[in-house]
C-alpha cells in the first residue's frame, strides 16, 4: 500500500460524508500529478520518503479535512479555545457522545420502568444533566489540549501512521461517482426504467381488462369512471415511450440530451394527466343503483380524493427535477461548446 | 512589539489582503478550462501561491454558487475534475474587475495624498 493510500484512507475518516468520494478523487489526483511532476523532474521513480514529504508539506489531515467543512464555528471563552479546524470534529464527537449518552440512560430508565422500579422524574433529570456536564467538560478537555498542540506545531504529523487501507467501497463510489458525472445514461438507470415501465404498463392492461384486480369484490359493484377512459391512452403512451426511451439510451448511453429532454417532456405529460384526474371529482362509478354499489362508490371516491393529492405532489417534484437536470446539462453543454 | 510580533501582524494583514484577491485571481485564470494542478501552478507562476487545502474547497463553493462549471474528464489517461467559468461566473467577474480597477486608482490617490 503507497503513502498516498494510506494518507487517503486516514483522510476519508475526517471528510463530510456526503462529498468524500468527490474530494479524495480530486486530492489523490492533485497529489498524483505532483508526484508525476516530481519523478519526471528526477528522472526516476520517487522513493517512500519522497512521496511522504510530498505528503506532510500538505498540512495536517485534521486541517485539510476541516477546509471542507461547512461549520466554521470556534469555541471561546474570552481567549479562542478551539479554532475553526477542530470545530467540526468537536461538535461531531459531542453530539454523538451525547447522542450515546442519552440513548443509554434512557435504555436503563426504561428498563427499570419495566420491571416495576418507580422512576421520579427528578432523579431522571439529574441524572440526565450530569452525564451531559461530565461529556461536555470531557470532551471540550480533550480538544482544547489538541488545539494546543495543533497551534503549536501545524505541521507536525507523522505520514507513517496512517496504515489502514482505503476501503473497497469507498473506492467503488469514488469509480462510480466519476462514471455518473461523465454525462453518460448509467444502464442501470436504463434498465431500471425498462423494468418498472414494463411492468406499470402490463398492471395498467390488466386493471383495464380486470378491474377485480384492484376493486376485489366490489367489482361487481364499481366501475371506473369516464375519466379514466379519457386518460387511458395517455398513460399508455407514456409507459411506452419510457420503454423506448430506455432501448435507445442501452443502445446510445451518451445521448444524456435525449435523455433530458425525453423525460421533461413525459414527466409534463404525467402531471398534466394527474391534474385531469385531480379535478374530474368521480374515479369509480356504482354499477347499479342500490344503495350498497352507492355506498362503495362514495367511500372509494373519498380515499381517491385524499390520495390524489401526494401523488401530484411527487409528480410535480419529478417534473422540476426533471426540467432542472435538462437546464444545468443544456447550460453545461453550451458553455463546454463555447 | 518585538521583531516577530511585527512579523506576525504584518503577516497576517499580507493573507488578510491576498484572501480578498484570491477569488478573482481563480475565476480570472478559469477563463480557459483547467484542472486543479495545472490552475495551482498557473496561479503560482504568476505569483499567486495557493495551498490546494485552499484552492480545492474555493473552487467547490465557487461551483456551489453557480459561478464556475466542472466535470469528470479523461486526460493524459487519468480522470481529472475540469472547471471553468459558467455565463453567471463571467458576468460577475467582470463587476468585480472593475471594482478592483476603481479600488486600485482610490488607493494610488490615497497613496499619492
Amino acid at each position: 500500500m503507497t503513502p498516498l493510500e494510506r494518507y487517503l484512507s486516514f483522510l476519508s475518516k475526517l471528510l463530510p460524508a456526503g462529498q468524500r468520494e468527490d474530494i479524495l478523487r480530486e486530492l489523490s489526483e492533485d497529489i498524483q500529478s505532483e508526484m508525476d511532476d516530481k519523478e519526471s523532474e528526477l528522472g526516476r521513480p520517487l522513493t517512500e520518503p519522497e512521496q511522504l514529504q510530498i505528503l506532510k508539506r500538505r498540512g495536517n489531515p485534521l486541517q485539510v479535512a476541516a477546509g471542507y467543512t461547512n461549520n466554521k464555528g470556534t469555541l471561546s471563552f474570552g481567549p479562542q479555545l478551539i479554532g475553526p479546524v477542530l470545530f467540526p470534529f468537536y461538535a461531531r464527537v459531542l453530539a454523538f457522545n451525547l447522542g450515546l449518552t442519552f440513548v443509554i440512560i434512557g435504555t436503563v430508565f426504561a428498563a427499570l420502568s419495566l420491571s416495576g422500579q418507580p422512576i421520579h422524574v427528578g432523579s431522571l433529570f439529574s441524572n440526565v444533566l450530569l452525564q451531559l456536564f461530565v461529556q461536555l467538560v470531557a470532551v471540550t478537555i480533550i480538544f482544547v489540549l489538541v488545539e494546543k498542540h495543533l497551534s503549536r506545531q501545524p505541521q507536525e504529523w507523522d505520514a507513517k501512521e496512517f496504515e489502514k487501507p482505503l476501503k473497497a467501497s469507498i473506492r467503488d463510489r469514488i469509480d462510480k461517482k466519476i462514471q455518473l458525472q461523465m454525462r453518460e445514461v448509467s444502464r442501470f438507470d436504463s434498465i431500471s426504467v425498462l423494468i418498472a415501465s414494463g411492468i406499470a404498463l402490463l398492471w395498467i392492461q390488466s386493471l383495464w381488462a380486470k378491474p377485480f384486480l384492484i376493486f376485489g369484490p366490489a367489482a361487481s359493484l364499481i366501475t371506473f369512471a369516464p375519466v379514466w377512459h379519457r386518460i387511458y391512452l395517455p398513460t399508455v403512451f407514456i409507459m411506452l415511450a419510457a420503454i423506448v426511451r430506455a432501448c435507445i439510451n442501452l443502445a446510445q448511453p451518451n445521448w444524456v440530451r435525449f435523455r433530458d429532454v425525453a423525460a421533461v417532456v413525459l414527466d409534463a405529460t404525467a402531471l398534466a394527466l394527474i391534474y385531469v384526474l385531480m379535478f374530474a371529482h368521480t374515479w369509480v362509478v356504482p354499477l347499479d343503483a342500490t344503495s350498497g354499489a352507492q355506498h362503495i362508490a362514495s367511500a372509494v371516491n373519498q380515499w381517491i380524493a385524499i390520495g390524489i393529492w401526494p401523488a401530484a405532489v411527487i409528480a410535480l417534484f419529478q417534473a422540476i427535477k426533471s426540467f432542472v437536470r435538462l437546464y444545468k446539462n443544456w447550460r453545461w453543454s453550451g458553455t463546454a461548446n463555447g | 512589539m518585538t521583531n516577530s510580533q511585527d512579523n506576525n501582524l504584518f503577516e497576517n494583514l499580507r493573507l488578510e489582503l491576498r484572501r480578498g484577491s484570491l477569488v478573482l485571481a481563480v475565476l480570472a485564470c478559469l477563463r480557459s478550462e483547467q484542472y486543479g494542478y495545472t490552475l495551482r501552478k498557473a496561479l503560482a507562476d504568476r505569483g499567486m501561491e495557493i495551498e490546494e487545502g485552499t484552492l480545492y474547497p474555493l473552487l467547490r463553493r465557487l461551483e456551489s454558487q453557480g459561478l464556475l462549471l466542472s466535470e469528470w474528464r479523461e486526460a493524459d489517461k487519468r480522470n481529472k475534475r475540469f472547471y471553468r467559468l459558467s455565463p453567471l461566473g463571467s458576468e460577475v467577474l467582470e463587476k468585480l474587475l472593475a471594482e478592483w480597477n476603481s479600488i486600485d486608482s482610490s488607493l494610488n490617490e490615497i497613496v499619492k495624498g
